[in-house]
C-alpha cells in the first residue's frame, strides 16, 4: 500500500509539469506563465512558422542519418569485434569506452575546435587550388558535423547493446548452421541475424532519441543549421511565448503515437504468430 | 584453411573499417587537437594562438568552485536519482501484474521523449516567484526562494534524468526469482533483512548501470544548472560554454576539457572495478 | 524617399492612438494603414522600390523567404516584423542574446547563418579589425538618412571612411529597483552593491556579460566604468565575488524575474526600464550618480550572410521613420534618427526613462572597443561567474 502511494507520488512528480506545459500550450495569452483563456492559436503559429519547419526536419534528418549510420557501424563492428581477440580488441575496446565517457560538452567543443582548424588550412588551400572562374567550394560546420559528432556516441551505444546480445546467444545454433553447410552469410542472415536484431532495433531507436533530443552537442557544431532543440534554446532565451509549449505538446503526442503504433503492430505480429 | 583465416582477416578489417575510420577523425583527432591547444596561448582578440606554455594548467585553481560543484552535485544527484528511482522500480517489477506492467513502465519513460528544455523550462515556473512559493505563502510561509539554488538543480536532475536511472533498475530487479524471496520469507527472513540479503545484492547490477549512465551524463550537464541555477551554479560545463562562447579563451576551455576528461576517466574506471572487476560486466554495466 | 516631408498624413499623437489599437487588434490592418497614409507611402515607396514590394510575388528570386535577426531580449515589435514578412514573403527568426562577447564568439567560429544583427557601439570596429561585418552599399537602403541621425549615436558606424552599420536606437545603462521592496532609494552603483549585500540580499540581479557587470562595480568603487587597470578590475572581481551569494541571479534576461517579483534590483537598459514600469508603476529606473554606460546600437549584415538581399530589404525597411517610430513604441528606447522622434508621441518624445536630462548623463561613459577584447576583463567575469 505504502508502496503504491510512492509510485502514484512519482508519477505526480513526472506527470505534472508535463501537464503544465500542455496546459499552457492552450494558452490565449502571450505570456508562457500567466494563463489567459484557452486557445489553440499557438499550435497555428508554430505551424505555419516557417523556421519550426525547418528545425523538425532539420532534426529529424539528422536523427534519422545518426540512427541507421549508427546502427549499421555499430553492428558490423560488433560482429567484428566478436572475432578478434588480442591488442586490436583491447584497442577498440578502450575506444568504445572513451567515447561513452567523453562528455558531450567536450565531443561538442573538441570537434567545433578541431574542424575550424582544419576549414580554417584547407579553405584558402582549396581556393587556390580551384579552376579560375569557378566559385571554389568553402567547407563550414553543418549537417555533416553534427551527424558525425552525434554517431561517435550513439555507434559506440549500438556495439555495446549488440555485444551484450551476442554473449547471450546461443553458439551450438551457428555452429550447427555451419555443421550444415551454410555459407557464412547465409548463417548470418538466418540465424545470427534474427537472434540480435531486438539489440539493433532498441540501439537504433535510443540513437534517434538521443540525437533528435540533443542540444549541447548541435548548438557547438550545427553552424548555421538550426535544430529542433536550438530554436527551443533561443525561444526560452528571448522570452518564451505558448509557441514552445505547442510545439514540445506535438512532440510529445508524436512519441506517443508512434510508440502505440508499433505496440500494436507488434501485438498483432505476435498474435497471428501465435495462432499459427 | 589458411585461406580462410586470411579471407576471415580481411572480412574483419572491412567490417571494422567505418567504425575505425570514425573513433579516429571524430575522437582521436579532436582530443588531440583539444590537448594541443591545451598549451596553448590566448590570441589577442580571442581564439587561440600557438606557443607552448603550463600556462593554462597552472589557472585550473580560478575553476576550483565549478569543478567542486560538479563533483558534489554530479554523485549526489545520482545518488538522489537512485533513491527515488529504486522503490518505484522495485515496484514496477515485482508488485505490479503482469497487465499493467508494460504500461507504468512506459509512463516512466514517455516524459524522456519530451525535449529536456521544455521540460526544465517547466521548473522555472513551477520554483519560481509565481509557483510553489506562492502557494507556500497560502499556508504562511513566507519568502520562500526556490530558484536558482542547488535545490533547484538537484530537482531538475532527478526529474530529467529518473526515467534513465529507473529502466535498468527494472530490467534487474524483472529477473529476480521471486521464489528466492518467498524462500527467503519461508526461512524466517524478516522483509528488511530478505531486501538485504536477496534482493539489494540481486539488484546490484542495474543499480550500477543506472548510476554509471546518470553519473557520466550529469558530470557533462550544462542545461539544467543554467536554467535553474540562474548562472548561479556553476558546474563545468557552464564554465567551459562561458569560455568559449564568453571569454574566447580556447585554450584554457581546451585545457578545462582535458582535464574534465581526465576526471571522467579515472572516477569511471576506478568505479568499474569496484562494481564489477571482470571485463564482461563492462559491457553490461554500459548498457 | 523623405516621404514623410511631402505628406505627414497624421500627427504623430494620432498615429500612436491608431497604431496601439491596430496592436490591440481592435482595427484592422487596412484600417491603420489607410488612416495613418501608411498605405499611401508603401504605395510610393513600391514604385519607388519595385524589387522590394513586388517582393512577394517572385519572392523566391528576389529577396527569398527567410531571414535570420540576431538581437537583444524585448528589443522589437513582432507588429512591424509581420509586416515585413506580409509585404515580403520573408518569415524571420529572431535569435536573442545575452551580450556582444557571445554574438562576436559565433561570429568569429563561423557559420552563423545570421543575416542582420544588433551590435553595440564599441563593438564595431573590433567586427571591422576582424573582418566579420561588411560595408554597407547605401544606395540600397533609401530610407536610411544619415543627416537625420545624431552623430554621437551614429559616429561609431563608420570606421576609416566606410559605413559599416546604420543606426538603431540609443540608451543609457543603469539599474531598476522595485520600490515596494526597497525603500532606501539607492541612487549610485555603491548604493546598488550595499543594498544587494543588505536589505535585498537574494534579490539582486546583474547582467551576463563583463561591460556592465563589471563598469557597475568599478564605478561604485569610484574608478572609469571601462577601466582596463588590472589593480582596478582586481578590487572590482572582489566586490563582485563578495557580492555574488547576496545575488538572485546572473543573467542579462532579468525581466522575468523582475516580473514575477523574485529579484528587487536587477542592473538595467533604460527602455527595459520603461517596459517593468508600464506594467508595474513600482518600479524605478535609476541613471547612477557614480558612472555607468551610455549606448547607441545598429544593424549589420555579417561578412557571410546567407540572404543579403533579404538583410538589405529588412534594414531598408527599419529605417523607415514610421516603422522606427512603431519599433520604439513597443520597446522604449529612443530612436537615433530624428524623422522618427518627430512621429514619436510625447510622453515617449519627454519621457525622462528614455531621455534623461543633460546633467545626468553627464558621468556616463560609452563603452570603450578595448573592454570587448580585453582578456582580463573576460577572465574576471569568468572567474566572478564560476567563484
Amino acid at each position: 500500500m505504502t508502496m503504491r502511494i510512492y509510485a502514484i507520488a512519482v508519477f505526480l512528480f513526472l506527470y505534472v509539469p508535463i501537464g503544465i506545459i500542455v496546459l499552457f500550450s492552450f494558452n490565449a495569452g502571450r505570456h508562457a506563465s500567466e494563463l489567459r483563456g484557452l486557445s489553440v492559436q499557438w499550435y497555428g503559429k508554430a505551424l505555419s512558422n516557417a523556421f519550426v519547419g525547418d528545425a523538425f526536419f532539420t532534426s529529424l534528418t539528422i536523427a534519422l542519418s545518426v540512427a541507421v549510420l549508427s546502427s549499421l557501424m555499430g553492428t558490423t563492428a560488433a560482429l567484428a569485434l566478436q572475432r578478434m581477440k588480442g591488442k586490436m580488441r583491447v584497442l577498440f575496446d578502450g575506444l568504445i569506452y572513451v567515447s561513452v565517457m567523453v562528455p558531450g560538452i567536450v565531443i561538442g567543443i573538441a570537434t567545433l575546435v578541431a574542424l575550424v582548424t582544419v576549414f580554417d588550412f584547407l579553405n584558402p588551400l582549396l581556393a587556390a587550388l580551384w579552376p579560375e572562374g569557378i566559385k571554389p567550394p568553402k567547407l563550414s560546420m553543418g549537417y555533416a558535423s553534427v551527424i558525425a559528432a552525434h554517431t561517435l556516441f550513439t555507434m559506440s551505444l549500438v556495439i555495446i547493446l549488440v555485444r551484450a546480445r551476442i554473449a547471450g546467444m546461443d553458439r551450438a545454433l551457428i555452429e550447427a548452421s555451419m555443421d550444415l553447410y551454410a555459407t557464412p552469410w547465409r548463417t548470418f542472415y538466418q540465424v545470427t541475424l534474427p537472434q540480435i536484431y531486438p539489440a539493433i532495433l532498441a540501439g537504433f531507436l535510443l540513437s534517434f532519441t538521443f540525437s533528435f533530443d540533443d542540444f549541447i552537442i548541435s548548438f557547438f557544431v550545427a553552424g548555421a543549421n538550426t535544430t529542433l532543440p536550438i530554436y527551443i534554446f533561443a525561444s526560452i532565451r528571448r522570452g518564451i511565448t505558448p509557441e514552445v509549449n505547442a510545439i514540445g505538446t506535438m512532440v510529445l503526442a508524436a512519441s506517443l503515437f508512434l510508440l502505440m503504433a508499433t505496440q500494436f503492430l507488434l501485438r498483432n505480429k505476435k498474435n497471428r504468430g501465435t495462432s499459427e | 584453411m589458411k585461406e580462410d583465416s586470411q579471407s576471415n582477416r580481411w572480412l574483419t578489417a572491412a567490417l571494422l573499417a567505418p567504425t575505425s575510420l570514425w573513433f579516429l577523425v571524430m575522437l582521436i583527432f579532436p582530443l588531440i587537437v583539444i590537448l594541443v591547444f591545451s598549451f596553448g596561448e590566448r590570441a589577442a582578440v580571442g581564439g587561440y594562438a600557438g606557443g607552448f606554455t603550463f600556462e593554462q594548467y597552472a589557472n585550473l585553481p580560478s575553476r576550483l568552485k565549478a569543478f567542486q560543484n560538479t563533483m558534489i552535485i554530479a554523485p549526489a544527484g545520482t545518488l538522489l536519482c537512485l533513491l527515488v528511482a529504486y522503490p518505484l522500480a522495485y515496484f514496477l517489477a515485482v508488485k505490479v501484474s503482469r497487465q499493467y506492467k508494460l504500461i507504468l513502465l512506459v509512463l516512466v519513460i514517455v516524459p524522456f521523449w519530451t525535449s529536456l528544455l521544455v521540460r526544465t523550462y517547466a521548473w522555472i515556473f513551477i520554483l519560481g516567484g509565481r509557483g510553489i512559493p506562492t502557494l507556500l505563502e497560502f499556508i504562511g510561509f513566507e519568502g520562500v526562494r526556490l530558484i536558482n539554488t542547488q535545490g533547484a538543480v538537484l530537482v531538475g536532475i532527478v526529474y530529467g534524468y529518473l526515467p534513465l536511472m529507473v529502466f535498468p533498475l527494472f530490467v534487474s530487479l524483472e529477473k529476480l526469482d521471486k521464489t528466492l524471496l518467498e524462500a527467503s520469507s519461508d526461512l524466517g527472513g524478516s522483509p528488511f533483512k530478505t531486501f538485504l540479503q536477496v534482493t539489494l545484492p540481486l539488484s546490484m547490477p542495474g543499480i550500477a548501470t543506472g548510476c554509471m549512465l546518470v553519473f557520466i551524463l550529469l558530470m557533462g550537464e550544462f542545461l539544467i544548472p543554467a536554467f535553474l541555477g540562474g548562472g548561479k551554479v556553476f558546474f563545468i560545463g557552464n564554465a567551459l560554454v562561458d569560455l568559449f562562447l564568453q571569454s574566447r579563451n580556447w585554450p584554457f576551455g581546451a585545457a578545462v576539457s582535458v582535464t574534465l576528461v581526465a576526471i571522467m576517466l579515472i572516477t569511471v574506471s576506478l568505479y568499474m572495478r569496484l562494481t564489477m572487476g571482470g571485463k564482461s560486466g563492462r559491457d553490461q554495466s554500459l548498457m | 524617399m523623405s516621404k514623410n516631408d511631402d505628406n505627414k498624413p497624421i500627427s504623430a499623437k494620432k498615429f500612436m492612438q491608431e497604431l496601439r489599437r491596430y496592436e490591440k487588434g481592435s482595427v484592422t490592418r487596412r484600417h491603420f494603414l489607410g488612416v495613418t497614409g501608411l498605405g499611401t507611402a508603401m504605395a510610393v515607396m513600391g514604385t519607388a522600390v519595385p524589387s522590394l514590394w513586388s517582393g512577394k510575388a517572385n519572392a523566391f528570386g528576389e529577396v527569398g523567404d527567410r531571414l535570420v535577426f540576431s538581437t537583444w531580449p524585448n528589443y522589437w515589435n513582432q507588429v512591424n516584423l509581420d509586416e515585413f514578412t506580409e509585404m515580403t514573403g520573408v518569415q524571420i527568426q529572431i535569435n536573442a542574446f545575452g551580450s556582444n562577447e557571445e554574438m562576436l564568439a559565433k561570429l568569429q567560429a563561423g557559420g552563423t547563418g545570421w543575416d542582420v544583427f544588433v551590435p553595440t557601439n564599441y563593438t564595431i570596429s573590433n567586427y571591422v579589425e576582424l573582418d566579420l561585418i561588411q560595408e554597407l552599399d547605401l544606395s540600397r537602403i533609401p530610407n536610411y538618412q544619415a543627416s537625420a541621425h545624431n552623430p554621437k549615436f551614429a559616429d561609431p558606424a563608420t570606421v576609416d571612411g566606410k559605413v559599416y552599420c546604420v543606426p538603431k536606437n540609443w540608451g543609457t545603462t543603469g539599474f531598476i529597483v522595485n520600490s515596494k521592496e526597497v525603500k532606501s532609494g539607492p541612487k549610485s552603483w555603491k548604493d546598488f552593491f550595499d543594498v544587494t549585500m543588505g536589505a535585498a540580499s537574494g534579490h539582486s540581479i546583474v547582467h551576463d556579460y563583463q561591460l556592465t557587470t563589471i563598469g557597475g562595480a568599478l564605478c561604485a568603487l569610484g574608478y572609469s566604468f571601462n577601466s582596463v587597470d588590472a589593480k582596478e578590475l582586481g578590487e572590482a572581481e572582489a566586490l563582485l565575488i563578495k557580492a555574488k551569494p547576496h545575488l538572485f541571479a546572473i543573467t542579462s534576461d532579468y525581466q522575468p524575474g523582475m516580473r514575477s517579483g523574485d529579484a528587487w534590483l536587477s542592473i538595467c537598459w533604460n527602455g527595459d526600464g520603461t517596459q517593468l514600469k508600464n506594467d508595474m508603476p513600482e518600479m524605478e529606473y535609476v541613471i547612477a550618480s557614480d558612472g555607468g554606460e551610455i549606448w547607441s546600437d545598429f544593424y549589420a549584415i555579417p561578412k557571410d550572410a546567407p540572404h543579403q538581399e533579404a538583410a538589405y530589404a529588412f534594414l531598408n525597411y527599419m529605417q523607415d521613420p514610421y516603422v522606427q517610430a512603431r519599433d520604439a513604441a513597443v520597446h522604449g528606447y529612443a530612436p537615433t534618427d530624428a524623422r522618427a522622434i518627430a512621429l514619436q508621441p510625447d510622453s515617449l518624445g519627454s519621457d525622462p526613462i528614455l531621455h534623461p536630462a543633460l546633467d545626468l548623463m553627464n558621468g556616463l561613459e560609452f563603452g570603450a572597443a578595448q573592454t570587448l577584447t580585453d582578456p582580463i576583463r573576460a577572465e574576471v567575469m569568468a572567474r566572478f561567474k564560476s567563484a
